[in-house]
């Protein structure tokens, strides 16, 4: 069955990048939209754009049944959920089954078993992926968290059962600090996913955050597209992201990508989704546990299109058409290197605080090997009621440090004005000899952070002091008449200067 | 020629423009051709620099080689560095956020680091410390409420 219209479900540059794969496949698009969005890339770009409710995300991108009428009232046949928002409800996916629209992702009952870390972990436990010790106490108590980490050995990681993308994790490195963590991580887990319920685990020492990106369709095939290295991340929170790992031998490459395929069997999955692992060591001697398994398309994956050379989206519109996986496992290689950057609002400066305005500057770089996912364009407004993250710039290079130089270039060259962004970050985290050596664990940008960030104070050249005393605010204009009454005189050898009035209005 | 002051912090740089396209800073002339509009391309006979230039209110941003900075350009020669204002006292909002916890009241003394209130903004709790011993003499915020950056939430004295 051939998808006619698809409404996408979410905002920012991934639900423009799955409009464009649907308009590239033949298929019509319906956006939904808040009243902050409503002049949005995403909403101005679908075929249709459907408003679903206040700026609020509760009343809006998270609001079912605005979301389900929007699909009922456009005829749309099929949902993609995107990342982050409802693409993890099981209730969502199953709602959408019980009304025979398709949901762009796994059944409800793959993301209910994945959903739950306990039982994901019981299930991976039988299928023979190896996991890291840890427990779920029935009851919740404070009491019964503190014995289970007491249990495991401390330093511990507290997690919410529900979450995802770090909110409300904890690390744990002493018995006195539990009651603190515990509260504060069940107070953002009942904020952000409506569910407080707390797991506890042991910390790996000094891990490597590698992931498998996997795809299964309706008819029995499931294969894995290779690793993703997301260690260089800032509380939970990935930054950068690239693949091949630096640390993956060819031999546990192999054993991950099976152990993958496993889990996703083991889950009845189907669609794409990635299995998230902690790797210990590195080289041959590297061993690796299941960390979880993220049931919907990744901020990340298109790090994975870089390296295989496949679209990602397509497949999964594809197969949740019904058609069988576009290819083999064989047929599958990596080549090359891809790196990816997260392009946040927020100030590096002030401890990453999450920044809000008008992007009155907004250049992207371009070029070989450059790829830009965004959901902005000069002169939006950054709100402050959604995710920082603006944009994505993705590399490719030959080999790792190919792609790494073109990485810090291209950022150099990206222009971001009226809102402070990470940019100078991660050029300062693409210059450090650490990624440089590609030996990057989880902690590093914790334990480097403070460092790297007291180098950040920007130390201009004249020549930008220059630029500036020049700069005339609006150079597109014909300002010839305008300029002797304007404070300053124009120092720019600008060809509309010298045009002046034959320009026309 | 035209003479303007530049401040970014505490740094002050005066500069002179020419007219024939030349801004003039410490003896050194930099030629300055815009490439397209709000970048330019800076020249000093020895080397160039590519630099992004625009306006958000009164806010002047410049960026250069992955730099970012906010500066002031103001006609006429350097006066003497402005003095810090007081705002150090007020404690205030970073960004438009709601107020999770309020956890002091007037009258109250507070240590330098002391937590005074809890912020909240996409998803994440943010505390706002105390800058330094003092008595809480004023609070401008509630419980709930959504406040605005720039604005004093807790002033100290």
């Amino acid at each position: 069955m051939a998808l006619k219209r698809v409404l996408i479900a979410n905002r920012g540059e991934i639900a423009v990048r799955v409009i464009r794969a649907c308009r590239e496949l033949g298929i019509e698009t319906v956006a939904v939209y808040s009243d902050a969005d409503a002049r949005a890339q995403h909403a101005l770009l679908a075929d249709r754009a459907v408003r679903i409710g206040p700026a609020a995300p509760r009343e809006s991108y998270l609001n079912q049944a605005a979301i389900l009428d929007a699909a009922w009232s456009t005829g749309a046949d099929a949902i993609h959920p995107g990342y982050g928002f409802l693409s993890e409800r099981a209730g969502f996916a199953r709602a959408c089954e019980d009304r025979g629209i398709v949901f762009i992702g796994p059944p409800s009952s793959a993301i209910e078993r994945m959903g739950s870390k306990i039982g994901a972990r019981r299930l991976m436990q039988d299928a023979g992926v190896p996991v890291v010790p840890g427990e779920t106490p029935p009851d919740q108590q404070d009491a019964s968290l503190v014995a289970a980490a007491t249990r495991i050995g401390f330093p511990v990681l507290i997690k919410p059962s529900a979450g995802g993308g770090g909110i409300g994790m904890k690390v744990v490195r002493e018995r006195v600090a539990m009651l603190e963590a515990i509260a504060q991580a069940r107070r953002e887990a009942e904020a952000a996913f409506g569910d407080g319920t707390l797991y506890v685990e042991r910390l790996v020492d000094r891990p490597r955050h590698v992931e498998v990106q996997v795809l299964a369709d309706a008819h029995e095939q499931t294969v894995h597209l290779f690793e993703r290295e997301c260690s260089m991340q800032r509380r939970h929170q990935k930054v950068i992201e690239e693949s091949p790992s630096p640390a993956l031998s060819s031999s546990v490459r192999d054993q991950m990508g099976q152990a993958a395929v496993s889990a996703a069997r083991a889950a009845g999955y189907r669609n794409a989704g990635t299995v998230e692992f902690l790797l210990e060591g590195e080289g041959d001697d590297a061993r690796f546990y299941f960390l979880e398994m993220n049931t919907r398309l990744q901020v990340e994956h298109p790090v994975t299109e870089m390296v295989t050379g496949v679209d990602l989206v397509h497949a999964q519109l594809r197969v949740a058409a019904g058609e069988p996986l576009p290819w083999s496992e064989q047929a599958l290689s990596q080549r090359g290197h891809a790196i990816e950057c997260r392009i946040y609002a927020e100030d590096p400066l002030q401890n990453f605080l999450p920044q809000a305005g008008p992007l009155v500057m907004y250049r992207e770089p371009q070029g070989p090997g450059i790829r830009v996912d965004s959901g902005v364009t000069e002169g939006a407004e950054i709100t402050v009621h959604y995710d920082p993250m603006i944009a994505k710039l993705i590399v490719a290079g030959d080999t790792r440090e190919a792609a790494r130089r073109r990485a810090v270039d291209a950022l150099r060259r990206y222009a971001v004005l009226g809102v402070r962004t990470n940019i100078p970050f991660l050029i300062a985290l693409l210059e450090h000899p650490a990624f440089i050596q590609g030996k990057v664990d989880t902690g590093f940008l914790d334990r480097e952070g403070d460092a790297l960030r007291a180098a950040l104070e920007p130390d201009l050249p004249p020549a930008a002091f220059a630029a500036a005393a020049a700069h005339q605010p609006t150079p597109a204009q014909p300002i010839a008449s305008t300029v002797a009454a304007s404070r300053r005189e124009p120092a720019v050898a600008d060809p509309f200067v010298s045009l002046g009035e034959w320009r026309s209005r | 020629m035209s003479a303007l002051t530049i401040r970014l912090g505490d740094r002050v740089v005066a500069a002179r423009i020419d007219g024939g396209g030349g801004v003039i800073i410490d003896d050194t002339t930099f030629t300055v051709t815009a490439a397209r509009p709000g970048e330019y391309v800076v020249d000093d006979g020895r080397r160039r620099w590519h630099v992004a230039v625009a306006d958000a209110g009164d806010a002047r941003w410049v960026s250069v080689d992955g730099q970012v900075a906010v500066v002031e350009v103001e006609s006429g020669t350097a006066r003497a560095p402005r003095k810090k204002s007081a705002a150090a006292d007020s404690m205030m909002a970073p960004m438009p956020a709601t107020v999770l916890k309020l956890l002091v009241e007037p009258g109250q003394t507070v240590t330098e680091g002391a937590t005074i209130l809890v912020l909240e903004a996409m998803k994440m709790e943010l505390p706002i410390r105390a800058p330094r011993d003092g008595v809480v003499r004023a609070v401008h915020c509630a419980q709930g409420e959504l406040v605005q950056p720039g604005v004093a939430l807790v002033d100290l004295e």
